[in-house]
């Protein structure tokens, strides 16, 4: 499913009407909800592999800093503030 | 497929005039595409440039064999590669998931590689030949960091060499470090008089994944860059395990770097060497002269 994302065409299904996008790969209801639930870290948990989840981090809207950070259990704003130069996003 | 003695259009044999290690953070790609290099927050890291671009301009290079890996743009997990080798005259710009950056489709040598290729694989390195490819920003970043392009093409013409660093099992890094020797063998015996650049890319330090995300180790990154210079033999000998637990799980891309030393002789002199580390990614510079 995420290597598909790397057509702007599929982009765009997956955006209009990601039931109907994610119904068409096996996927098990379990990975189809922690898709559905944006749950970046559980993806990571149920053996994701990051640059694979970045496609997906790209289609619904979340950079992969903004992944990281949910990932690590802070804020955005929170792990920011942990970088050295922040700007460089 | 004809001899290489037949293809070449010169008796002259080609040679490596320099080695380069370096990072390729996706996120320097929109910053060129933008044109944002003087912001405060990248200038550094392009100034670091400055000086290799001069000096590259120097050397004037003919190819670039660019040691990089694929994330899933051109290679998915129904097949992936341990080692491939592009052997075409062209190579698209690939859409990795966030759009196709606007730069020129980047030019190959189909002979050279074909030629690489033959070599190698005589080599027992049993490689993936690519006669499509498509590249992102595992080789583009490195490209645009060292070779300026216009709106007609970039300086270099360039191989790619793609090495499976993303899913388990890798290589090891001496095999990576064998694959440059057999590499150094490979070009020196193409009698087409080409001077030619080895790019090895990725790292160093980063963790992208789970709760040890934005990990970086700053002086696990400089002893890597001095054994890369002083014993990359030793070097060689590192465990994927080391680097990951040490540097971050992504860092195990670093095991490029040794292809690109293997490809070098062992005192090869190290001419620029730089360090920047603003977010996640620990990025490393490091030239050596052929």
């Amino acid at each position: 499913m995420c290597a598909a994302l790397c057509d702007p065409r599929e982009r765009e299904a997956f955006k209009r009407d990601e039931e109907a996008f994610m119904a068409r790969f096996s996927l098990s209801e379990a990975e189809k909800d922690l898709i559905r639930k944006r749950d970046f870290a559980g993806l990571i948990e149920a053996g994701m592999n990051i640059y694979f989840m970045l496609k997906i981090g790209s289609a619904t809207g979340n950079s992969l800093y903004r992944m990281g950070a949910q990932m690590r259990g802070e804020t955005y704003e929170q792990f920011l503030s942990t970088r050295n130069i922040k700007g460089a996003v | 497929m004809s001899s290489s003695s037949r293809r070449a259009t010169s008796r002259v044999p080609s040679r490596i005039v320099a080695g380069i290690g370096l990072s390729h953070v996706p996120s320097v790609g929109p910053v060129i595409d933008r044109a944002r290099q003087a912001d405060p927050a990248w200038k550094p890291l392009f100034d670091a440039y400055v000086p290799v671009r001069a000096w590259l301009e120097k050397l004037e290079p003919d190819v670039a064999i660019v040691v990089y890996n694929d994330h899933g743009a051109d290679f998915t997990f129904d097949k992936y590669p341990t080692f491939a080798l592009g052997a075409a005259d062209r190579y698209r710009i690939a859409d990795e998931g966030f759009g196709t950056r606007p730069l020129p489709e980047v030019a190959g040598h189909a002979d050279f590689s074909i030629h690489l290729c033959e070599q190698l694989i005589a080599a027992e390195f049993d490689l993936t030949v690519c006669q499509e490819l498509g590249v992102e920003h595992g080789f583009l970043v490195p490209m645009n960091l060292c070779f300026p392009h216009s709106e007609s093409g970039w300086p270099v013409r360039s191989v790619p060499l793609q090495v499976n660093v993303i899913q388990h099992p890798l290589p090891t890094a001496r095999r990576c470090f064998r694959l440059g020797q057999a590499l150094r063998g490979a070009v020196e015996s193409y009698a087409g008089d080409l001077k030619v650049v080895v790019l090895g890319t990725g790292g160093m330090s980063h963790q992208l994944q789970g709760k040890r995300f934005g990990y970086m180790n700053e002086a696990f990154d400089q002893w890597f860059l001095d054994q890369l210079e002083s014993d990359p033999e030793g070097l060689s000998a590192i465990s994927h395990h080391r680097i990951m637990e040490e540097a971050g799980a992504e860092a195990v891309e670093l095991i490029m770097w040794l292809t690109m030393r293997g490809a070098l002789s062992p005192g090869a002199k190290r001419v620029h060497r730089h360090y920047y580390a603003p977010m996640t990614t620990g990025m490393g510079l490091i030239t050596f002269a052929g």
